[in-house]
């Protein structure tokens, strides 16, 4: 096993190693058990800072390969390998993951009962999220997948507030159903990837679709492509959340303990963007460039009427919630920007849909890292006065300036204040819109307003005006050191990243070029089916 | 000479007297001695057909097995007999209803 | 680049980005750090002063180096006799046409004084320049002038290291060196991300017009900081009590003191004022256009515990996001046909890649569209810096439709109507005014505000001449409805925000009818002014113990004298006063020059009469409300004795900045059109205003520069008399009280209420937007809470329900059957109990009847 091997490995099982651990101590001692946790989840954040130096390395000998691969036989006689590597589209999210992981056992400190389960379902729970990002082989990915699935409704059940059990198992059978489609659409693959290579080895599917390694006959069938995309499209649509499958999210957002509502917002929405371009756009690029339109077009709906909904809340975490679902939509219509087959699809319109895509991409790490902050903020003030109804709050700024001040700082990197990493995100996509179709762009920029009216609205009713009108006055204490130094983490990457984003544009620019140029030979690959059949069809028609 | 048939009939009435016995006896020593008649009647079967056939002597073993093992049975019959008598304190096989269904 | 040009950057990066250090040290370590009683410390604001002040200094420093540059410039120009450009021609017609005063006399004098200066200044820096370029020198030298001056879009090209040093672009060079001194330096900070082709950057523009804003941004500025910490000197305690916030039972709000915060916002905003400045591209002007937005937000809602003052910051953050939401749309078209934000050319690594304002290139040839090139089907031609027309990768001609076109121009002027309070989002700005009032002096009326009107003038190139129409009338209507309002105003801040919009619309307006440079001279001076009073208005204020309204006050005028008179100067400044010690007032060259260009104007379109007519009438409702607001706080007698009692002139650093920034109200345009500030903005104009556009069918005409300049005598006369009768009726009604007021108010009393509530704007926007959005947003929450939960919840219950009927089918059905088997053996074995009696002797009965019964039936089956 190389070291690079090792890396990867040890990022995916260190947490569960150290799950293992904490599942033979006592109980009792909760400080061991949190730092051994917290601990655990540093280790595991340096470990994805050595696999980006690692990555660096491999890819400017390869430039947008996926590389550090890490293959071993698990089941062999079904094909199915334990395959690992990176590339430049997963490495930000991983880096992502280790970091909001790491903040989330931080911010874990407020949970007060069965501290010992709390820590090993948190584990495995990262575990599951680093095995998904990292996985190369569809059937890994699912399994991943699907182990991400039940810690986290065990965390939201046991751990989460009064509409706990509802909210779990809305969480739970919404993602469930998801992954029932994306196991259909993984068979279509499997055995439509043609007799020689019955393969769950995402390259090589990828390959197959391009057109670039075997001919399309041996692969899926145009038609058969877009059934693939809609139903994987459907499956990450909902973990994304995407209008009109969001609703279980503001359920298990509000119910979810403040670091699971971390990283239920700062990791597990992206997968839904992540299994769109790691897995519905690469192994059908024809499916991808019909559904172009549906996807652009949700995005734009999610956008706006979450940005409505977020208005209308009086509860602090759903507002955030809401906002959730506005800003993943931003993802859906930069990946979606794609007018090919269009009459004005030209070389440069694959710059703008590039655009799109990173846009898109950075959407999700400045989202896994605002909303993150957003949730967090709310936690800590939920955790001094218990409750978060927007309308019975207020002065909080007199009363606790710090965190205000850096409360503010993170709500304004949700609200897409240029110079923190909202912006970069939002404009981007925004920007790569137009050539795609104007008056969806216009709809999707107008979004720009309703989010400072949300969000400025409820910054006023929390922590401005004369004096705070809830219960609890007397337990509103400052900021501690430790939630201080975890909301500053935040907002130094909100920063950092709004500043100089081109740190996330050079990590993915090679492998989103490779992806765009493959796609666009796997439709023009497809076309010619498409326009084989026609006359075939119409053939018939005139013999009938 | 004697035919087979009149063995066959020897043979049938030993059968049937056992039988009659067995049936009609309440005393268990009796019922025993018709199992006796019964299976001797069979003997007489066995040898008359040996004897009138090309069996050979095939009938004849038959006829030995059945002696020893009517001899056995015989053995255990009595010990059970005994028994019954023990906790009864008669061999009326009437009164020995237990394995009634 | 040329060293002059790496100087320049340098210098304005350094005012660029100190006040950013300024705000980091401020905030992180501005309540603390520099003294024992941090509540009392005055550090943050010195160290705010500190920053803007060197920022000053830089700036003034990169303005002499630009003068002395472009000074030579001017002159080698004017050897060239008649081919030098339109300004000496102007200057030329000036001498002849324009009566001068005999101030006007010493003036010129001066100025020409200014131009040996600057002659001198001039060879200096081109020796200094042909130090690195000799030979390219020599080059432009030896090349006809006429073929110099006949390339297109000369001036807007660049010289850069690269270019000049390579000699394999030499080509390029020979063109590019007939710009001779390059009059605008551009080139890239850092790249923000890189698609393809396609390349978002930050860079940096300068040209006369960043380094004239700079300079004036920078000096307000650092007046303005140190009047603040005089002004808001009650903060340096750790018990402030806020007589406007109360808390639910009725008492005044305490809290400490925040004095070290508005110094780091206001070194924020100074920052975020500056990359707008400095902004080399639209898309980094939209960057700092945002940040601007924000720092105006935490700045208005300064006083967090005033819900009058957090509503007013959202109020204005809002309503400029929705300003932005056009300026969005613009940027989206404009990235989508061209690809590039740059203004400028940018030489990338020896390739010039050409900037939008070379894209859109003029002609003068009978194709045009409103002064556009365009091809045969009406779409506009996308155009290299070399003026030829670029093609895409199919080898057809990159166009933009022309409507495309105008939408991207209205887009980005939305941008301008959100920031620069125009008609019909001008709402946010007299509520802004809960701000403190430095914040009120420099973000609302001298900076912030102006850089729409900033922004309309750089982007100039890019509009055509329905944005331009479009642009002038929103500024027409601004300013009228924006006047009229300052009528019936009594808050003294109030006035001047009213004012202030009513100006920036002023602006607008200039630069709508193709009066380029007067719209942006007026932007110059109205920041002195409007400074000035703003801050003059502050000291009334802070000397009248936060009593804002001018009804209770009158006769300060001795209380106050320096306050009083600083602010007369102000009055006179904006009413467009002329000659006054024999110097005309700022106020009335850029006006003039505003009202001469929509003159020339409407007498090319009789149509837009309307667009002279307004800013003719608005003159003199300036000149009234200005007076009765001078009147009204200075004159008469005090109507308050006890807002009059208390009463005192301001400290020491209060008034200085007062009487600094004085003179330059009064003067600052001094000369006119050929004074140093105007010459120096027109220096880069924008290539295609000197010839104006001709009409293509029903279009409007765009003047030339010279007819504009042939108008100054008749509308400077026009201007005078409607602001001297505004004059008169304020001195009438408000210096002598010759009619009573209250009887005129209550018989005018439809008319005043309607003023008084600001036209009903709030109102409308309340019932148009504002309650709609809620209703909408309301709507989907409960969508979201009972159509899609509720189907949910009812799939949830119809598969609970199949779930029940399930497990009946299980349970009767499946399991029903399965017992029915066991329990039929069952009664078999009942059954067959009977028989098992137990008695051996009925056993053997058995065994002979089933033997009998076995005979009797195989006999009788098989007989034989």
């Amino acid at each position: 096993m190389s070291s690079t091997d090792f890396l990867l490995v040890a990022i995916i099982f260190l947490p569960s190693v150290a799950a293992g651990a904490i599942a033979l101590m006592d109980g009792k001692a909760v400080g061991t058990i949190r730092g051994m946790a917290f601990a655990s989840t540093v280790v595991t954040f340096v470990l994805t800072l050595f696999l980006w130096g690692a990555w660096s390395g491999a890819n400017a000998d390869s430039p947008g390969d996926i590389v550090l691969l890490c293959e071993a036989g698990w089941i062999k006689s079904w094909n199915i390998y334990f395959r690992l590597g990176v590339d430049g589209i997963s490495l930000p999210l991983v880096v992502l993951t280790g970091l909001v992981s790491m903040l989330a056992a931080g911010a874990s400190w407020s949970i007060n009962k069965q501290h010992k389960g709390y820590f090993i379902l948190f584990l495995l729970l990262e575990t599951g999220m680093m095995g998904v990002f990292l996985s190369l082989d569809f059937f890994l990915f699912f399994v991943f997948w699907e182990v991400m699935l039940l810690p986290m409704y065990f965390l939201i059940g046991i751990w989460g507030g009064p509409r706990k059990e509802y909210a779990a198992i809305k969480f739970f059978l919404y993602t469930l159903i998801g992954g029932v489609l994306m196991l259909i659409a993984m068979l279509m693959f499997y055995y439509g990837s043609g007799a020689t290579t019955d393969s769950f080895n995402l390259i090589e599917l990828a390959n197959a679709a391009s057109g670039s390694e075997s001919t399309l006959s041996e692969f899926l069938s145009p038609e058969t492509q877009v059934i693939a995309f809609v139903l994987l499209f459907i499956g990450f649509a909902i973990k994304l959340p995407a209008f009109p499958v969001h609703t279980w999210l503001p359920d298990a957002h509000v119910e979810a303990p403040t670091p699971i509502s971390m990283i239920l917002a700062g990791v597990l929405l992206k997968l839904g963007g992540y299994g769109i371009i790691r897995i519905a756009f690469p192994l059908c690029p024809y499916g991808a460039a019909v559904a172009a339109w549906w996807l652009v077009g949700i995005g734009v709906v999610s956008i706006i009427y979450g940005a409505f909904a977020a208005l209308a809340q009086t509860d602090f975490k759903r507002l955030v919630a809401y906002s959730s679902v506005s800003h993943m939509g931003y993802v859906l219509i930069g990946l979606g920007v794609w007018s090919i087959g269009g009459d004005a699809y030209t070389a440069a319109s694959r710059d703008y849909w590039l655009m799109g895509i990173e846009g898109a991409m950075f959407q999700m790490v400045a989202h896994g890292v605002s909303s993150a902050g957003m949730f967090f903020m709310v936690g800590v003030i939920y955790d001094r006065v218990h409750h978060r109804d927007l309308n019975k709050f207020g002065g909080l700024m007199g009363k606790m300036p710090v965190y205000s001040g850096l409360a503010a700082g993170l709500f304004f990197a949700g609200l897409g204040l240029p110079g923190l990493c909202g912006f970069i995100g939002e404009i981007f996509v925004v920007l790569s819109a137009w050539q795609f179709n104007s008056t969806l762009a216009i709809v999707a920029a107008s979004g720009v307003i309703l989010t400072a009216g949300y969000i400025l609205w409820a910054l006023q009713r929390v922590y401005l005006g004369s004096e705070y009108k809830g219960p609890h006055e007397e337990d509103i204490t400052p900021i501690n050191p430790r939630e201080k130094s975890i909301a500053a983490v935040l907002l130094v990457f909100a920063i950092g990243l709004g500043v100089y984003p081109a740190v996330v544009f050079d990590m993915m620019k090679d492998s989103t070029a490779n992806l765009t140029e493959t796609m666009e030979q796997g439709y023009e690959n497809a076309v010619p089916a498409v326009a084989e059949e026609e006359p075939v069809e119409q053939a018939q028609a005139m013999n009938n | 000479m004697a035919t087979l048939n009149a063995y066959l009939l020897v043979g049938a009435v030993l059968f049937v007297c056992g039988v009659i016995c067995m049936a009609t006896k309440r005393n268990g020593i009796g019922v025993l001695m018709g199992v006796e008649l019964v299976l001797n009647g069979a003997n007489v079967n066995f040898v008359a057909f040996s004897k009138f056939t090309s069996l050979g002597l095939d009938g004849q073993v038959f006829s030995l097995f059945i002696i020893v093992l009517a001899a056995a049975e015989a053995a255990v019959a009595l010990a059970i007999a005994l028994n019954f008598y023990n906790n009864h304190l008669t061999i009326d096989v009437d009164r020995g209803n237990k394995l009634k269904g | 680049m040329t060293e002059t040009g790496e100087l320049l950057r340098n210098l304005l990066m350094t005012a660029w980005l100190l006040p950013l250090a300024g705000f980091v040290v401020e905030i992180f370590f501005g309540f603390g750090l520099f003294s024992k009683n941090p509540r009392h410390s005055k550090g943050a604001a010195w160290c705010a002063v500190g920053c803007i002040g060197t920022g000053f200094v830089c700036s003034l420093i990169a303005l002499l180096v630009w003068v002395n540059k472009t000074g030579g410039h001017d002159t080698y120009e004017a050897d060239k006799g008649v081919e030098k450009g339109w300004m000496s021609v102007i200057a030329d017609h000036n001498h002849g046409l324009h009566p001068h005063g005999d101030g006007e006399h010493a003036e010129h004098s001066e100025h020409e004084d200014g131009d040996k200066d600057h002659a001198a200044g001039g060879e200096q820096g081109h020796e200094a320049e042909g130090d690195t370029d000799s030979h390219d020198d020599k080059d432009a030298h030896a090349k006809p002038h006429n073929e110099e001056a006949s390339i297109e879009g000369g001036e807007w090209q660049l010289a850069s290291v690269t270019a000049e040093e390579s000699e394999e672009h030499s080509e390029t060079e020979d063109s590019r060196s007939a710009a001779e001194f390059p009059t605008a330096f551009s080139g890239r900070l850092y790249t923000l991300g890189e698609f393809g082709s396609l390349i978002v950057s930050l860079d940096y523009y300068i040209d006369s017009l960043t380094i004239v804003m700079f300079a004036m941004v920078t000096l307000i500025a650092t007046c303005i900081h140190l009047f603040a910490i005089g002004y808001m000197s009650d903060e340096l305690t750790d018990d402030y009590v806020d007589h406007f916030a109360h808390t639910s039972d009725g008492k005044h709000v305490h809290r400490p003191g925040r004095f070290y915060r508005f110094f780091a916002f206001l070194s924020l905003f100074c920052f975020s004022m500056l990359g707008l400045v400095l902004a080399g591209n639209i898309f980094q002007v939209f960057v700092f256009w945002e940040l601007v937005g924000i720092c105006s937000f935490l700045l208005i809602g300064f006083y967090t515990e005033r819900k009058s003052a957090s509503d007013a910051a959202n109020k204005a953050f809002i309503m400029n996001r929705v300003g932005d939401f056009g300026f969005l749309i613009g940027l989206m078209v404009l990235w989508t046909y061209f690809g590039t934000f740059n203004f400028a050319d940018i030489n990338d690594e020896g390739q010039v890649t050409g900037g939008l304002f070379s894209m859109i290139s003029r002609s003068t040839e009978g194709e045009d569209l409103g002064n556009v090139r365009v091809d045969e089907d009406g779409a506009v031609l996308i155009t290299s810096p070399e003026g030829e027309v670029l093609q895409d990768a199919d080898g057809n001609n990159r166009t933009i439709p022309y409507a495309l076109l105008v939408v991207a121009g209205l887009g980005v002027f939305g941008g301008c109507i959100g920031k620069s309070a125009q008609f019909p989002l001008q709402t946010w700005l007299p509520d802004a005014m809960e701000g403190p009032t430095p914040v009120s002096a420099l973000v609302h009326s001298a900076t912030m505000v102006a850089a729409g009107v900033y922004l309309t003038g750089r982007f100039y190139p890019m509009f055509t001449a329905e944005v331009l129409l479009t642009i002038a009338y929103i500024g027409g209507i601004t300013l009228f409805v924006a006047a009229t309002i300052a009528i019936v105003a009594t808050d003294i801040k109030k006035v001047l925000a009213y004012s202030t919009i009513s100006q920036l619309g002023y602006m607008m307006l200039g630069l709508g009818v193709f009066g380029w440079a007067a719209g942006l001279l007026h932007l110059i001076t109205h920041a002195f002014f409007k400074s000035l009073m703003f801050l003059c208005s502050g000291s009334v204020i802070h000397g009248c113990h936060h009593e804002q309204e001018m009804p209770k006050m009158g006769g300060l005028l001795k209380k106050m004298p320096i306050t009083a008179i600083c602010m007369l100067i102000g009055v006179l400044a904006i009413a467009g006063c002329p000659l006054f010690l024999g110097l005309h007032f700022s106020g009335y060259h850029s006006k003039d020059a505003i009202v001469a260009s929509a003159l020339a104007f409407s007498e090319k379109n009789p149509g837009h009469f309307l667009l002279f007519a307004l800013p003719l009438i608005t003159a003199g409702i300036t000149s009234f409300y200005m007076f009765r607001l001078w009147f009204m706080t200075f004159w008469g007698k005090p109507r308050d004795q006890h807002v009059y009692d208390h009463a005192h002139e301001s400290p020491w650093i209060m008034c200085v900045p007062l009487l600094i920034l004085a003179p330059f109200a009064w003067l600052c345009a001094y000369g006119g059109d050929q004074g140093d500030l105007y010459v120096m903005l027109t220096k880069d104009a924008p290539a295609h205003i000197e010839n104006g556009v001709t009409a293509v069918g029903d279009g409007v005409v765009l003047p030339e520069i010279q007819e504009m300049y042939n108008q100054h005598e008749a509308a400077g006369l026009w201007a005078l008399t409607s602001a001297g009768i505004g004059f008169v009726l304020a001195f009438a009604l408000y210096g002598m009280n010759l009619v009573n007021l209250d009887e005129m108010k209550k018989n005018l009393g439809a008319a005043h209420g309607f003023l008084a509530n600001k036209w009903h704007f709030d109102d409308l926007y309340d019932g148009l937007f504002m309650r709609p959005a809620h209703k909408v947003a309301a709507f989907c929450a409960w969508v979201d809470r009972t159509i899609f939960d509720t189907t949910l919840h009812f799939l949830a219950r119809l598969m609970v329900i199949i779930a029940q009927w399930d497990r009946i089918f299980d349970e009767k059905v499946v399991d029903g059957f399965v017992n029915l088997i066991a329990s039929a053996t069952g009664d078999f074995g009942e059954r067959l109990r009977v028989f098992q009696t137990g008695r051996v002797r009925q056993y053997v009965m058995f065994i002979v009847v089933g033997v009998v019964i076995l005979f009797a039936v195989v006999f009788s089956t098989f007989p034989g």
